[in-house]
């Protein structure tokens, strides 16, 4: 599965992405990265506030943090 | 070689009296709630009411209110300001809030009021209000054709955006913390319990800060008491617990993470603890707000246990990452601004801005908008030039161009909206903030309030309808 997280740099962002990286390593997860900087293609997604978390194209969560638990909920398929 | 020292005396005098009289019991609560509003509440809970379809008068009060609880720094407010806007909020909303954003966040508001006098800081919440919507509203007015070709994008405003009693409630009591170790009225000041300790070393080691750190009214310098000194050392202190305590918090709750906060709260009541150093000892003095803080972050305590612990963990951590982006650029900021009120003489300022005319106002933008500053520097400057003999109103138009306009936001948020958009910004945040500098320069000076409202009324109506006049003339050929 592709995994980006929108951001323009800002701490959360990074965080954001060191937890998510964090879930991935610890459930096994077989996961590809991508952090995307660039504003205009931020805006592609329906978001108004970074950090955001997009999982196979699919926005899951914006403008907060996750909990870990909430990410591991996302990232196994229902 | 004397020139140096006085410099340098200068420079540590500004910084000794902002980290003993002005941080404490204002920016240290300040940081926790700015901390609270960025981990705590959603960011959909204010941005959703601003959708392409909201009603006016939602949006921009929501315009205005994302601006103060959300962005803390200019650092946010950019990325926010291309987010709203890029997903179809109005044109007007987004200015709205890009205009009050960083005039009337928490941190601002509560330093502004501390230092340079609440009354200044109410000037400032209540002319960039009123202006920051007013400018939106003339902005989505201009350029109300080519908003229209914009298409909205309602799924980004939709989303669970509630926020919880208990939120509420938490920020309540911070914010109640913080009034209470800022606000000078009575109840809060009045002697409740006076004691005299016999220390006979006090007046000499108080005559020794004195000397290092001489107080100077007619420049505005304070000097430093011996609680000064206490309250610097507890705050290094803090600084050295809180450094693992909180920087690591989200890793979960480590050792050091305790004596961090009971350190820190600690500090809070030893400054609302009132002590004067005499002849014979010191003077220990409690008052309202001895009481008052003390008990506020007891009251945290209970409320802390009703959230998640990863909430807690967030709110820490982030409280921690507003200090280290922000504190380090204050202290180099007061410090250098104590160093160069050396050199100024009060004669310069007096001249072009010591009385509260259109020039003078003018002066005040022009400054604030070539001379870039980081957050919250804006108001060590302003406190600065206050007392260097600034008139009240140049320096509000001062304090209203500084953090809004600078050339650096500029080139930002003209990559956002346009150039021609930026620029019309640009020109009207110009003209307001002298309009407002000369407002509230006339107020002080004793114009009655009702004719001030009609005067400043009448010029943006008669603005308004000037613009509508040539937007029309414009389509019509």
């Amino acid at each position: 599965m592709l995994i980006k997280i929108l951001g323009t740099g800002c701490a959360k962002c990074q965080r954001l992405e060191q937890l998510t990286r964090e879930v991935v390593a610890e459930t096994g997860i077989d996961a590809s990265f991508e952090h995307v900087r660039d504003m205009k293609e931020i805006m592609v997604y329906p978001i108004t506030t970074t950090p955001a978390l997009v999982i196979d194209e699919e926005v899951v969560v914006f403008g907060r943090m996750p909990s870990k638990d909430e990410i591991v909920g996302w990232l196994k398929p229902a | 070689m004397d020139f140096l020292i006085l410099a340098l005396q200068g420079g540590a005098a500004s910084l000794a009296a902002y980290l003993a009289a002005h941080v404490l019991l204002c920016l240290v609560p300040a940081f926790f709630i700015a901390g609270a509003l960025s981990a705590l509440v959603p960011q959909a809970s204010i941005t959703r009411y601003l959708g392409p379809d909201a009603p006016r008068w939602v949006a921009y009060p929501a315009a205005a209110g994302a601006g103060s609880l959300l962005a803390v720094c200019s650092c946010t407010v950019q990325p926010l300001f291309a987010g709203i806007y890029g997903k179809g909020a109005g044109l007007g909303p987004a200015i709205t809030f890009l205009f009050f954003a960083p005039a009337a966040n928490i941190l601002a508001l509560s330093y502004t009021g501390v230092a340079l006098g609440a009354e200044i800081a109410i000037a400032r919440i209540v002319l960039a209000l009123s202006f920051g919507i007013g400018i939106g509203m003339i902005m989505a007015m201009i350029f109300r054709r080519s908003e229209a070709a914009r298409r909205g994008d309602a799924r980004a405003f939709a989303g669970d955006g509630r926020v919880p009693p208990r939120t509420l409630l938490f920020l309540g009591t911070l914010v109640a913390l913080l009034i209470a170790g800022t606000l000078k009225v009575d109840l809060l000041t009045a002697t409740l319990w006076q004691h005299s300790m016999a220390w006979p070393e006090a007046a000499s080691a108080q005559a020794l800060l004195d000397r290092w750190v001489p107080a100077n009214e007619a420049t505005g310098a304070e000097g430093i008491s011996l609680q000064g000194v206490a309250l610097i050392a507890l705050l290094a202190a803090i600084g050295a617990v809180a450094w693992r305590g909180l920087g690591l918090i989200d890793n979960g709750v480590n050792r050091l993470t305790v004596p961090a906060l009971v350190l820190t709260v600690l500090t809070l009541a030893f400054a609302a603890l009132g002590l004067r150093a005499t002849e014979a000892g010191l003077d220990v003095t409690v008052s309202g707000r001895t009481l008052a803080v003390p008990l506020l972050c007891a009251a945290l305590l209970p409320q802390v246990r009703r959230f998640e612990a990863w909430d807690m963990q967030q709110w820490l951590w982030e409280t921690w990452r507003f200090v280290k982006m922000i504190f380090p650029l204050l202290v180099v900021g007061v410090f250098l601004i104590g160093v160069i009120r050396v050199f100024i003489q009060p004669e310069w300022i007096r001249a072009v801005a010591g009385s509260n005319t259109v020039a003078a106002n003018l002066a005040g933008v022009v400054f604030g908008v070539f001379m870039y500053f980081p957050t919250l520097v804006e108001v060590p400057i302003a406190k600065m030039f206050l007392s260097l003999g600034m008139h009240p109103g140049p320096l509000i138009a001062y304090l209203m161009a500084d953090p809004e306009l600078s050339l650096q936001s500029i080139l930002i948020t003209a990559a956002i909206i346009g150039k021609l958009k930026a620029w019309t910004y640009v020109a009207l945040v110009a003209l307001f903030s002298t309009l407002a500098g000369l407002a509230y320069g006339a107020w002080v000076d004793g114009t009655p309030a009702s004719t001030l409202i009609l005067v400043v009324g009448g010029f943006v109506a008669a603005l308004v309808v000037a613009l509508n006049f040539i937007e029309n003339r414009r389509s019509s050929c």
